[in-house]
Order: structure tokens, then C-alpha cells, then sequence
């Protein structure tokens, strides 16, 4: 009988610019944590992110879309902390 | 109509239009009655009035590009404009080089000006993008805007 493996729960976490230099590494895939309603905020915490609380400015994109910090995450997301834009 | 791309090298914004002018006018069989242009250089000085070297520009591949198109529609429909044109520069963008070119061609000056305006400063906040001034080889991230 054949066995299907469960597909593993990451998500492709992403940071850009000043944030990205500040915490030395630009992308990583990530374990979400079993039956734990993962978020982008819980995210920012598991991985350290500084400052602790994320500063007013600081966006996320999941799937590259805007997407508010206590969103759902789900396995095989791309998530991505935005600095302050400054475009135009 | 949206016109979008996104420029590794210098590019001329009157080419650029020129270019823009030749689509429209194959795909409307003439040009619209108004329209309105806004061309963004960078400034030879940094935050600090210290002379830049470079103004780095920095993007989210695919999500910066869909961010541009969906904002350039959602301002068009608003405003009932008939076609918008945006060219924005990444990477190293020298004192003097264009950064970005917004066009929009409509039936009056109104909605043509209005939707550029709008559309400016939309992309401003909302389209992924972030600066770094480089002055005496010491790079410097820009959080936020210059003021309107």
C-alpha cells in the first residue's frame, strides 16, 4: 500500500532592503509549527526579527499581496517583511 | 490601457513617449484629446545636502510590477482615463537620470491630471520600492517620501 507523505508545512519568508541587510539574509524556508494558526506576527517573533514588536511602517506581502499581520498563513506561502516603501 | 514596465538602464522619457504615442495611436486610431507627463530625476544632493553618487533602487520582483498595474487601473477607472503609461528605473539611477515617468491620456485635462497625480502618489506608498542615497562610497536607506 503506497503512503503518502504529508507535504511539508513551509512557508518562503523573504526580507528586502534595510531589513534584510540589518538581519544578514534575504530568504528561508520555515517550519510552521503543528496546529498552531501561524501569522506573520508570530513569524516576526519566531524568527527573531528586530525590533521585537515590528515598527509602524514595516508592511507584509504574503503571496505578494498585501496582507495584514495576524493573517493565516498556510503551508507553501511566500511571506515577505516590506520595509517602509519609498518608491516614485 | 496599461502600460507598464520596469527599466534596469537609463531610459529617455520623451523615447518613452514616443514609443507610448505609436501603441496608442495603432490601438485607439488616433490620440486622446489630453494628457498629462510627470518625470521624476534624482536630485544631486542626499538627505543631507551631501552630493549623491547614486540613488539605488531596489523592487519585489513580480509583486512590484503587479502592484503598479493594479494601482495604474484602479486610478484609470476612477478617473475614466483611457490608457496610463508608467516606466520606473531599478537599480543604481545616477544624479539627473530619470527615475519615473507617468503618463496618462484621457478625453479632458482634468481627469488626465487628476489620475496622474493620484497615480504618483499611490505608487509612492504602495508600490514596493525602496531607495538607498549613496554618498562617499556609504550607502543610506530612505525610510518614507519627500514631501509632496
Amino acid at each position: 500500500m503506497a503512503v503518502s507523505a504529508d507535504p511539508p508545512s513551509q512557508v518562503q519568508v523573504r526580507l528586502f532592503a534595510g531589513l534584510r541587510e540589518a538581519m544578514g539574509w534575504s530568504e528561508q524556508l520555515v517550519e510552521l509549527a503543528p496546529a498552531a494558526d501561524a501569522t506573520p506576527h508570530q513569524l516576526w517573533r519566531q524568527l527573531g526579527l528586530q525590533p521585537a514588536h515590528p515598527p509602524a511602517g514595516v508592511r507584509v506581502a504574503i503571496n505578494q499581496q498585501f496582507a495584514t499581520w495576524d493573517a493565516s498563513l498556510a503551508a507553501g506561502d511566500e511571506l515577505a517583511f516590506l520595509p517602509p516603501i519609498s518608491g516614485g | 490601457m496599461v502600460a507598464i514596465q520596469l527599466e534596469a538602464e537609463p531610459f529617455e522619457p520623451l523615447h518613452a513617449l514616443a514609443e507610448w504615442h505609436q501603441l496608442l495611436a495603432a490601438e485607439l486610431g488616433m490620440l486622446p484629446a489630453a494628457e498629462s507627463h510627470f518625470v521624476g530625476r534624482v536630485r544631486p544632493s542626499d538627505a543631507n545636502d551631501a552630493p549623491l553618487t547614486a540613488l539605488e533602487l531596489e523592487h519585489y520582483p513580480g509583486m512590484t510590477e503587479a502592484c503598479i498595474a493594479s494601482l495604474a487601473a484602479a486610478a484609470a477607472g476612477r478617473h475614466g482615463a483611457t490608457a496610463v503609461l508608467v516606466r520606473h528605473r531599478i537599480g543604481l539611477v545616477l544624479p539627473g537620470d530619470a527615475i519615473v515617468l507617468v503618463a496618462v491620456a484621457a478625453d479632458r485635462r482634468g481627469p488626465a491630471q487628476r489620475c496622474g497625480q493620484e497615480l504618483l502618489e499611490a505608487l509612492k506608498h504602495d508600490a514596493p520600492f525602496w531607495k538607498r542615497e549613496w554618498s562617499q562610497e556609504v550607502g543610506r536607506w530612505i525610510m518614507g517620501n519627500t514631501p509632496l
